[in-house]
């Protein structure tokens, strides 16, 4: 078992880019499941507890950045909002729908599935894998447009979140990636958060040992990072009773 | 002194013809020793060469980050302790290469790599012009690119491109590249230029995703693992890997090691085989011997001039067979591997195999013949000392006097470390030879234990009223009967044959998988739903398939298990985490058929109908991990939850490759809905054009669409892997014949033994015919129990080999076991009595008289 067992020699080998990040998320690992103590319940097991699609969803698009890679669920930066939404008293549920190693080609196939139930906001934080494979800014531009617009359709609010190529793909291409999200958010009119990252990136404290995902530290930041941008929207989504009267955090 | 001479040469001259029967029996077991010594030796200077080509150098520095003022430090200290020793760094990045021409949007992502002028260390570049690889090709803004490359961007020899802020001109096309590492396939094509341009065309800048390595050349062979493991501790805290040619992660280099191994342990088991040969040679010389002992004690000869004459003797003999031997191995060197040796040098870039012999297998082959026969001449001589010499004209049995015989002790113990030092000398892995000396130990007790057992359990069937039954219940169970000389001799050999072929079994198999012809060689991932037909329809078009047929696109999901029977699965701690890899994210699949790598070992896989309710069949290691069959497992699947049954569980080869393995595979219906993705393991067009075309049409039309080309990679795979298996089958070929012929000389020194006794029982009226089934029911049984202990044995070293040293999955082979069984005891058989039959056509009465 100490053996690293791969998925195939393809994306095996694709592992060894490990320098490149979210791509290798295509390998199997040996993966435990934690503790081999899982006790054989005799009971039926149930669900959730609290049924899906009875709060109002704030449903995250991302990749493995938003997955938390490498990181227990717990830890990722979307339970992370989940936490201040709740010490806030919003009623909201944080949905991830992140997908690791997916780019914006495939969050816009598969946004019709993620907007399930009542969504209320929907924050797109996908770019880095199109980044990572220095895949065409011009198909990028496209998809992210498809999917805020197909949001508005639904009358979906959009938080768009922005992200950085690395400089090795040379300046051209990082500034005209840039430009993607600025353009976006200004033709649409949409919250934009300039980088997902900000504080975050290049800071290895803050990193995992591939230098690409935060950690744990790393995801707490990205979450306040969020929380400015997020904070400001929620009294706009949706109607006035979804605020519940009473305040956990005003509780003794 | 003389006389001591003179008497040894004088024996050996009066019985000359029988002599040359030993002769070349020690000669037998000293040329498999050098002969397969040399060879193995050679096979491995030339894996040593490929594996540093592999690299490009003999340590390699790698990260993902500039070096540290702190790594840097400790390299230059190091390196200052090594005479001789040298650096050179490179960078490789991802980036984009475009025509200068700004106007044009052809862009390619390349792997661009940064040399600086001493790369490499070790292997040849190989350019398409023919020239020689010079850095100079690299001055000012060259740059040597893949074929690929100017296929895909319709460029050609001269032309510019530009990558970051620079334009380079593109010298020549790369063919084989030393240091590429095989781990990774590269998500472009190679652009090679000089380490300096690279950080001039400003790529490198805070963010940049690049791999820096440091290549060091050491000259003594001997400084590099402590040189690694002493750059492991100084940047412990560094996020840097540091590894040897010989120490890597990767797969490839994990294989030379295995065959390495293997090579080795053929090294020590041929050996104690020759070691066998010589011993049972110098038993049955001297028994002879002792009445000509016992006559010289009468005629007053001194216990010491005794020994000695005998000795020199058995030396001279053993020096006179051994160089015989070295002329034996040598012919066998010129004939056996020229194919190995045109078959190198026709695979470029492989360093050919020398058919020489080298010194110190000459001198190992000689040192462990002589020594074999001198310890074993000498045990028996020295009881000798004790011996009245009448009881030794009587041809009664040499009985030791009691009490513990130091001189004996002391020369047994002397000449045995000798021949440790010798064994032990020149071979790669010390750990093999543990395994080997245990294993020899063990069988070797289990023989003594069974031959005692066997000669009591017989006892009774002496009172049989069949002739031959009786007299070969006699013949095993007599006082100084050969029942255990043979058990031990052709038990230990059949162990160490048996042995030899099941690992090497289990070994080729692992390589044969990987040398099938079926191997993909081009990844597609990021296909989505609806790009699936037109992907597929462009790769049949160009002729791509999966495992011979049509192109199969594998659709994949990501979920994340968030609980199994209900309990909440958390991951504790960081160690967790780590052991995880990835966190427990799973990359999941659906299908209604079992792959060629996958087969069920619990539940019932599901038939092609689609499910009502979800379905899981999880992987054998999950199995282990806790999960059961009948259990619920909840995944996480982009954000919705699915609650499904555990209904079967999946052994899969990982090491076949052909269509990927899959933790968790579903059952049709589940993700009718869900998004997924697809991937696909192809075997892509053979040429290089159409190869160029496909990728270029399929990533014109679906840009999202990375087309992963792993030809290169996969053939210098083959190229080394076919190698390789060459190498070991004709190594163990040899050890096998030589393996054979050493016990058939065992077996067939024992007629000595019987010429006298033949001669009685014919002289009172025993037919020849009775004998033979007399002899061929004695050795039968002999080598049956030989062979079975032998295979048992065996079957216990290949389990020790593939899981201690070779990580290979152990197979039984009970093929291999039950032939190996058979012939033990056929050859045996037959060679027994085929060496008698002289004995029985010989007039008894010459036999009698001349004792």
């Amino acid at each position: 078992m100490g053996r690293m067992r791969s998925c195939c020699w393809g994306v095996a080998l694709v592992l060894s880019l490990a320098a490149c990040g979210p791509l290798a998320d295509g390998v199997e690992g040996p993966a435990p499941i934690a503790g081999n103590s899982v006790p054989p319940a005799a009971t039926a097991a149930p669900l959730a507890e609290t049924p899906a699609g009875e709060r109002p969803r704030i449903v995250i698009l991302g990749d493995s950045l938003t997955a938390g890679l490498g990181l227990p669920a717990a830890e990722a930066y979307p339970a992370r909002l989940q936490e201040r939404i709740d010490v806030a008293g919003w009623p909201f549920e944080i949905v991830s729908a992140a997908v690791s190693g997916d780019t914006s080609a495939g969050g816009l196939r598969r946004l019709a599935w993620a907007l399930e139930g009542d969504v209320r906001l929907l924050v797109v934080a996908l770019g880095g894998n199109d980044a990572l494979r220095g895949l065409p800014v011009e198909q990028m531009r496209d998809n992210l447009a498809a999917i805020v617009d197909e949001a508005a359709d639904r009358r979906i609010a959009v938080l768009l979140a922005g992200m950085e190529a690395p400089p090795n793909f040379g300046p051209s291409y990082t500034s005209s990636f840039r430009n993607v999200f600025r353009d976006l958010a200004g033709s649409r009119d949409l919250t934009l958060l300039p980088f997902l990252l900000e504080g975050v990136a290049g800071v290895p404290a803050l990193n995992q040992a591939d230098g690409i995902h935060p950690n744990a530290a790393g995801a707490e930041r990205v979450a306040a990072h969020v929380w400015t941008a997020l904070e400001p929207l929620l009294g706009r989504l949706g109607d006035e009773r979804s605020k519940t009267s009473e305040r956990v955090s005003d509780r003794p | 002194m003389r006389f001591i001479f003179r008497m040894a040469l004088r024996e050996l001259r009066s019985s000359w013809r029988r002599l040359a029967f030993f002769f070349v029996c020690v000669a037998i077991g000293v040329g498999s020793i050098v002969a397969l010594r040399s060879l193995i030796q050679n096979v491995r200077v030339a894996l040593t060469a490929e594996a540093r080509t592999l690299t490009a150098g003999d340590v390699y520095l790698r990260g993902d980050r500039p070096w540290t003022e702190e790594t840097l430090a400790a390299v230059r200290r190091r390196l200052a302790a090594q005479p001789g020793g040298a650096r050179t760094d490179t960078v490789d990045t991802v980036t984009m290469v475009r025509l200068p021409d700004e106007s044009s949007v052809r862009t390619k992502v390349v792997e661009l790599r940064g040399v600086q002028e001493a790369f490499p260390f070790y292997g040849q570049m190989e350019l398409r012009s023919g020239r020689p690889y010079d850095p100079a090709l690299l001055d000012d803004w060259g740059a040597l690119v893949a074929p690929d490359l100017l296929a895909q961007l319709d460029l050609r020899v001269g032309d510019p491109i530009a990558i970051g802020g620079a334009e380079f001109t593109i010298r020549d096309v790369i063919d084989t590249e030393p240091g590429r590492q095989l781990g990774a396939f590269a998500f472009g094509p190679r652009v090679l230029v000089a380490y300096d341009a690279v950080e001039a065309t400003g790529l490198l800048g805070l963010g940049s995703r690049a791999e820096y390595q440091m290549l060091l050349r050491i000259g003594d062979e001997a400084a590099i693992d402590p040189l690694v493991d002493g750059l492991r501790a100084d940047l412990e805290e560094q996020f840097v890997r540091v590894g040897s040619y010989r120490r890597t992660e990767n797969r490839i280099e994990r294989n030379l090691g295995r065959a390495e191994n293997y090579l080795s342990l053929i090294g020590f088991v041929v050996v104690i085989l020759g070691g066998i040969g010589v011993w049972s040679v110098t038993r049955v010389f001297v028994q002879q011997r002792l009445r000509s002992v016992a006559v010289l004690k009468c005629l007053g000869a001194t216990t010491s001039r005794v020994l000695a004459i005998y000795v020199a003797q058995v030396a001279l003999l053993g020096l006179g067979g051994a160089t015989l031997g070295v002329g034996f191995a040598q012919a066998a060197l010129s004939a056996v591997p020229a194919s190995l040796a045109e078959q190198a040098a026709a695979a470029a870039g492989i360093a050919a195999v020398s058919t020489d012999l080298t010194p110190s297998a000459v001198v190992q082959g000689i040192g462990v013949g002589v020594l074999v026969s001198v310890l074993f001449a000498l045990v028996p001589l020295l009881d000798v000392r004790h011996v009245k010499p009448l009881l030794l004209l009587r041809q009664g049995q040499v009985e030791p006097p009691p009490g513990i015989d130091w001189l004996r002790v002391g020369a047994t113990a002397a000449v045995g470390a000798g021949l440790v030092a010798v064994a032990g000398w020149q071979a790669a892995s010390l750990e093999v030879g543990l395994y080997v000396v245990v294993g020899f130990v063990s069988v070797a007790v289990a023989l003594h234990a069974i031959g005692r057992a066997l000669v009591t359990a017989v006892r009774p069937l002496a009172a049989s009223r069949l002739f031959a039954l009786r007299h070969a219940v006699l013949n095993l169970t007599r006082p100084g009967n050969q029942t255990r000389v043979v058990l031990l001799a052709v038990g230990l050999g059949s162990f160490f044959i048996i042995g030899v072929r099941a690992v090497q079994t289990n070994l080729l198999a692992g390589f044969a998988l990987e040398l099938r012809e079926d191997m993909p060689d081009m990844f597609l991932i990021d296909i989505q739903q609806d790009q699936a037909e037109g992907v597929r329809a462009l790769l049949e078009e160009a002729g791509a398939g999966s495992g011979g047929g049509v192109p199969e696109l594998i659709p994949v999901l990501r979920a994340r298990v968030t609980g199994v029977q209900g309990e909440e699965t958390s991951i504790e701690g960081r160690r967790a985490v780590r052991r995880a890899g990835f966190g427990r994210e799973y990359t999941v699949t659906y299908r209604a058929h079992l792959e060629d790598n996958e087969r069920v070992v619990a539940g019932r896989f599901w038939d092609a109908e689609r499910s009502v309710v979800p379905e899981v069949s999880i992987e054998e290691n999950l199995h282990e991990e806790g999960i059961d069959l009948g259990d619920r497992v909840r995944f996480d699947v982009l954000g919705r939850e699915i609650e499904a049954v555990v209904t079967s569980v999946r052994d899969v080869e990982w090491d076949d490759t052909r269509s990927g393995g899959f933790m968790f595979l579903f059952r049709p219906g589940t993700f009718d809905e869900a998004p997924h993705t697809f991937i696909a393991f192809l075997q892509g067009p053979r040429e290089e054009e159409a190869r160029a075309r496909l990728q270029r049409d399929i990533v014109a039309r679906y840009a999202n669409v990375s087309v992963i080309d792993g030809l290169t990679v996969i053939g210098t795979v083959r190229r080394v892997l076919g190698y390789v298996t060459r190498a070991i089958t004709v190594v163990g070929g040899i050890a096998l014949l030589a393996g054979v012929l050493i016990l058939v000389g065992s077996v067939a020194m024992t007629k000595f033994q019987r010429m006298y006794e033949a001669a009685v029982f014919k002289t009172l009226g025993a037919s020849s015919r009775a004998l033979i089934t007399m002899y061929a029911l004695e050795y039968g049984v002999l080598g049956t129990l030989a062979g079975l202990v032998g295979a048992v044995g065996a079957m216990g070293l290949t389990w020790t080999m593939s899981s201690r040293l070779l990580d290979v999955p152990w197979q039984v082979a009970p093929g291999i076991a039950v032939v190996g069984v058979a012939v033990t005891a056929l050859l045996v058989g037959v060679v027994g009595v085929a060496s008698s039959t002289d004995v029985l056509r010989r007039k008894p009465l010459a036999t009698l008289r001349a004792e």
